[in-house]
């Protein structure tokens, strides 16, 4: 009797919270996967089922796969790159005797922003005519080298990825320097007494050490790199020539500018299911790559 | 437990007015009951409520003039209108979510015809067909009328009527700088007589090292649909649009060869078109703000822009797309019906809102439009002299204005867009485009 109340406390307790993911995440997401099998223009209160139609329509839509490309490259840099940059700067300012907490700052800041206001400012940045960029190029003596940037396609495809990582980088900053700080300096002291120094250190105890955090920010990080929108609509809108297009980018034109909810939300439940796939794929690496360290660490505690 | 108790114990007199618990009780109870209530609003069909006509407005440049003529209308009968003035980025969004809760304004701003159709087609607007007959229907221009009508073979399935009511007659055609046109030794109050005098003139701007001419990746629809005019007539154009004819005919195909043209000829600024939501923002600060490039392809509504963001930048002159020397038709401008509003029928304040409509389109009000946005008005009494010098020569032209009832599909606008730009870098043909436009318009 006693232990039923405690468990009904608990449910009691737990209700609120329930009731709010329900409302707003489990819901939306039930409607998301019955709105792919209907039609609907977000304005009519008719939404009459069309079956496999949309999905039928997705399948045989080459401009949503083909901007999968695109997606997987935002996807790859944002893994690498992004990464590889965050944790340069997090082990920079770890290391840091002053200004650790101006660097701290001044690394997070560009997350902070909406990425509209990021897309905004970097269209400025890279206008070919009065662009902060070509501008200076022209100030410095330099003039061969300004380009239009976001008007070639290459140079597109490379300003793009640039701001995400931009963007990105504090994110994995912060969580970086978490995890580096989060390393027990005996680690340190002991491959010191054995010999090891910079890389190897960095090899056999800091990546050891890091590599739960590593883990999460790679994943998150490839899942933002995938869902790419607001810097791509704002800085190119997918051109040149849809060379910069994105899934995400699609799925908004087919909802919003089409009118075609269904479509869209066939195209969102197939790009989430993939998004699961790699999501899980980039988790198991992980934990292949740097799972037994951890595991010992988790353990050892 | 042990505080209930010492509730009990506690003197009477003591006590506070509400103890934690039922204060907190309390509070929740009024939450919920909100809530409650803010959800059983949505039941309702109109929004309004109290005794003003609620008007939703997508415009930011034309709401000071909105706003004073609401205050005018009300001094003259004593209906109230308060402008909801939620600005275009969010008006999509927030119209689409008044519908939905059905809790739709009295009155609202109408966008082009394809965002709208939901609209008409859900019963949000009213049809004022019946009411366009009568004297109200002959003060507008034709092209007003022949462009927001939704016709039987429109694609968007909408039932044959008219929705909207406008006040503004927009044309799209070419803004020269003045002074960058003499610098180069050309007149820039001649209109240039056929295309390839005017690309004469834009090498020639070229080699005073200034941009050319530039317009944006989302314009790319209209310089299109402007220059199909001189190979094609309305009814032809149309049939395009609605599926009925193919984008492979010979029309098409000499109407994209222009953007091969100016690619071929190098006119086109940075030898390529500014993409991104804010492209057409971008060609406008070129021209108007920092004048880089000598000539650009705009509606009638950048003189709005550039007195608000460069008021001291005056000296630019405007005509229509030049003439194909090839065309087999006389050219016409891309325009016909802008800034507008519907009336909701469902609303209890329907009869006033109509009345304030056709109010706000009368010749009169027409003219406060012109003067205050500046405009085209859709009014055909309106003079002439109340239109700014800048547009003159454009609005010269204005009466003739494509009558072509349905719009390009957005599915095939994109595909028209991404062809563009894809023919100015070179990695598609005319053929392959006008193919790619054609499979877009039967998959839409």
């Amino acid at each position: 009797m006693r232990r039923r109340s405690r468990v009904l406390a608990a449910w009691l307790f737990l209700a609120p919270a329930l009731a709010v993911i329900a409302l707003f995440t489990v819901v939306p997401f039930v409607q998301g996967i019955q709105l792919s099998f209907q039609s609907w223009d977000g304005v009519s209160l008719d939404t009459p089922y069309v079956g496999l139609d949309n999905y039928r329509y997705v399948l045989h839509d080459t401009q949503f796969w083909g901007s999968m490309k695109n997606a997987v490259l935002y996807g790859v840099v944002g893994l690498v790159v992004a990464n590889a940059v965050s944790m340069v700067m997090a082990l920079a300012v770890h290391r840091a005797r002053r200004g650790s907490a101006f660097f701290r700052t001044v690394y997070y800041l560009p997350g902070v922003f909406s990425t509209v206001v990021v897309g905004v400012m970097f269209s400025w940045f890279l206008d070919p005519n009065i662009g902060v960029v070509n501008q200076t190029l022209k100030a410095v003596g330099l003039d061969g080298l300004q380009h239009n940037w976001l008007g070639d396609p290459t140079t597109a495809v490379i300003a793009v990825a640039a701001v995400f990582v931009w963007y990105h980088w504090g994110f994995g900053f912060i969580l970086f320097l978490a995890g580096r700080q989060d390393v027990p300096k005996e680690l340190y002291e002991a491959s010191s007494l054995d010999g090891a120094r910079g890389w190897a250190q960095f090899r056999y105890v800091t990546w050891p050490g890091m590599s739960h955090v590593t883990g999460i920010v790679s994943v998150l990080t490839l899942l933002s790199g995938l869902q790419i929108f607001g810097t791509v609509q704002v800085l190119t809108n997918g051109g040149p020539a849809g060379h910069t297009e994105v899934p995400t980018l699609h799925i908004y034109q087919q909802a919003f500018q089409y009118s075609e909810y269904g479509r869209a939300a066939a195209m969102s439940v197939i790009f989430g299911l993939c998004l699961i796939a790699l999501a899980c794929l980039q988790l198991w690496v992980s934990r292949r790559l740097g799972g037994s360290t951890d595991s010992r660490t988790e353990k050892g505690r | 437990m042990r505080r209930d108790h010492t509730a009990q114990t506690a003197s009477p007199a003591a006590a506070p007015f509400l103890s934690r618990r039922g204060f907190l009780g309390a509070v929740g109870g009024g939450l919920a009951a909100t809530t409650l209530a803010a959800c059983g609003s949505g039941g309702s069909s109109s929004s309004g409520g109290g005794s003003e006509v609620v008007f939703m407005n997508q415009s930011r440049g034309q709401a000071a003039t909105l706003k004073a003529l609401a205050k005018q209308y009300t001094q003259q009968t004593g209906v109230k209108i308060r402008i909801d003035d939620v600005g275009p980025t969010d008006f999509l969004t927030k119209l689409q979510s008044s519908s939905q809760s059905r809790d739709m304004p009295d009155m609202y701003s109408v966008v082009d015809g394809h965002s709208m159709a939901p609209y008409y087609k859900a019963g949000w607007a009213m049809d004022l067909t019946d009411q366009m007959k009568g004297g109200w229907g002959d003060t507008f221009r034709p092209a007003t009328l022949k462009t927001t009508t939704f016709g039987a073979d429109n694609p968007q399935h909408v039932k044959p009527g008219i929705y909207s009511a406008h006040w503004e007659t927009p044309a799209l055609g070419i803004f020269v700088n003045a002074a960058m046109y003499k610098a180069a030794g050309l007149d820039p109050d001649q209109a240039p007589a056929s295309m390839s005098e005017f690309i004469d003139q834009l090498r020639k701007i070229k080699k005073s090292g200034k941009g050319p001419f530039w317009f944006a990746t989302s314009l790319s629809n209209q310089v299109i649909q402007s220059y199909a005019s001189n190979y094609m007539s309305d009814e032809e154009l149309n049939a395009t649009f609605v599926g009925k004819n193919s984008w492979k005919s010979t029309g098409w195909r000499k109407t994209l060869q222009l953007i091969a043209d100016l690619r071929d000829a190098g006119v086109i600024a940075t030898g390529s078109l500014p993409s991104g939501t804010t492209d057409n923002p971008t060609v406008e600060k070129a021209f108007f703000n920092t004048q880089g490039v000598a000539a650009i392809f705009d509606g009638t509504s950048a003189v709005g822009v550039a007195r608000a963001t460069a008021p001291d930048f005056t000296d630019f002159r405007s005509f229509p797309l030049p003439k194909a020397d090839d065309g087999t038709q006389a050219p016409r401008l891309v325009g016909g019906a802008a800034k507008g509003a519907a009336v909701n029928p469902r609303s209890k304040k329907a009869a006033e809102a109509l009345k304030f409509l056709k109010w706000l389109t009368a010749a009169k009000q027409q003219q406060v439009w012109a003067k205050g946005v500046p405009l085209i008005p859709s009014a055909r009494a309106v003079s002439d002299k109340d239109v700014p010098e800048q547009l003159a020569g454009i609005a010269a032209k204005i009466s003739d204005v494509q009558l072509v009832q349905n719009q390009i599909l957005e599915q095939v606008n994109t595909a028209l867009q991404k062809g563009t730009q894809a023919l100015i870098l070179k990695e598609r043909t005319v053929d392959q485009v006008l193919g790619d436009l054609d499979a877009a318009q039967k998959s839409a």
